[in-house]
């Protein structure tokens, strides 16, 4: 499959508060949109951190909005030192159920075995054609800590801290995550920042 | 005023079920309660119940030593503790960082506050003249279901990788 990557709007820095921020404009989140739009009983799946505005921007555009926070729920297993794969059970919906999945950056905060095994879940989540957004932070990004990835107006992004979680970053090159994602098939990738990738996979029809 | 069925179990301290303040009826930490509560007014749970809630045009609040397994129809619903059940709320449900969720929430508006430990089913209900929304759940798919038409990515202008 043909693979594209467009450079995207370059991030603003913004030391207020001694928090940095960093905003772009989504492409990938718009061509998600325009993917769910051909489907007026689209139900998607957000695997979190919450987040109230994205809540509401998905609520408002889909027919049903599943939100099981994936971060909150790997934070509070590590913590507990039990083995990740205890978490995988809350994703207990039927198979094809939905047709889209948000994993935002949950890859980064995994080992490669335990990718695979979200993966391969969330491939049998998704309806055929259903689609995923996964996005890559890169170093520099990861430096921030876990982030919620804010939606507003127009697409554009805002990173917002999430003090209650502490997790384990796994940097990773471009490639390592496309190999990982197997079987679901890249679709488009955008370049936010360096080294700062988002990514849309579908699975096969 | 509240009325409460089955069982009430108040253990050995003064918590009751009291309405201290007016027009609020508060079931205080060391209640237990089985069955059906109906009230026309706010209720305030920080004791347990288990069951069906419903004060249709008024306020719920779980608080944050509440432990509440219902299905729930208010007005409007706080949760600071734990809820396991859905809720329909006439207008808004609010989470906060504090609750623990599982179950789906039918509302007006929603707010949740980062650090809320969710899992959950949102609908919002649409505004008169858009377009009705029906109720599917996943397992109920079935052979009548649309199919897909098939997703077209759009032509964002881009570069080979």
């Amino acid at each position: 499959m043909t693979f594209f990557a467009t450079s995207s709007d370059r991030p603003r820095q913004d030391s207020g508060h001694g928090v940095k921020t960093v905003d772009y404009t989504s492409n990938v989140l718009q061509l998600f949109i325009e993917g769910l739009d051909a489907h007026p009983t689209a139900q998607v799946l957000d695997l979190g951190p919450v987040c109230q505005e994205n809540i509401r921007f998905f609520a408002r555009r889909v027919k049903r909005l599943y939100v099981c926070d994936m971060f909150i729920r790997l934070e509070r297993c590590l913590g507990k030192g039990d083995p990740v794969d205890r978490i995988w059970h809350e994703l207990d919906y039927p198979p094809e159920s939905f047709d889209g999945i948000l994993i935002w950056e949950l890859a980064d905060r995994l080992d490669d075995g335990e990718v695979r095994a979200l993966v391969k879940l969330c491939y049998t989540l998704l309806k055929p054609g259903g689609m995923a957004v996964v996005l890559v932070l890169g170093e520099q990004a990861a430096r921030l800590g876990v982030n919620s990835f804010v939606i507003g107006q127009d697409f554009k992004v805002r990173l917002r801290s999430q003090y209650h979680l502490h997790l384990p970053i796994r940097s990773r090159q471009n490639r390592d995550i496309l190999a990982m994602m197997t079987p679901l098939k890249p679709a488009k990738s955008f370049i936010c920042r360096p080294g700062f990738m988002e990514f849309l996979f579908i699975r096969d029809r | 005023m509240l009325k409460k069925s089955k069982q009430v179990d108040t253990g050995n301290k003064s918590s009751i079920i009291q309405t201290p303040v007016e027009g609020k009826t508060i079931i205080g930490e060391q209640i237990i309660i089985d069955g059906t509560i109906r009230g026309k007014e706010d209720l305030l749970i920080e004791g347990s119940v288990k069951g069906r809630i419903e004060v249709e045009r008024h306020h719920l609040t779980v608080g944050s030593k509440g432990q509440v397994e219902a299905e729930i129809q208010a007005a409007n619903v706080t949760i600071s503790g734990r809820l396991v059940g859905n809720i329909n709320a006439a207008e808004k449900v609010k989470i906060t960082k504090d609750a623990d969720f599982n179950g789906e929430i039918t509302a007006k508006s929603i707010s949740v506050e980062d650090g809320a430990y969710l899992k959950a089913v949102i609908e919002l209900k649409r505004e008169p003249h858009k377009k009705p929304v029906s109720v599917v759940k996943p397992e109920e798919k079935s052979a009548s279901e649309p199919v897909k038409e098939p997703f077209t990515l759009a032509g964002k202008s881009s570069k080979g990788n």
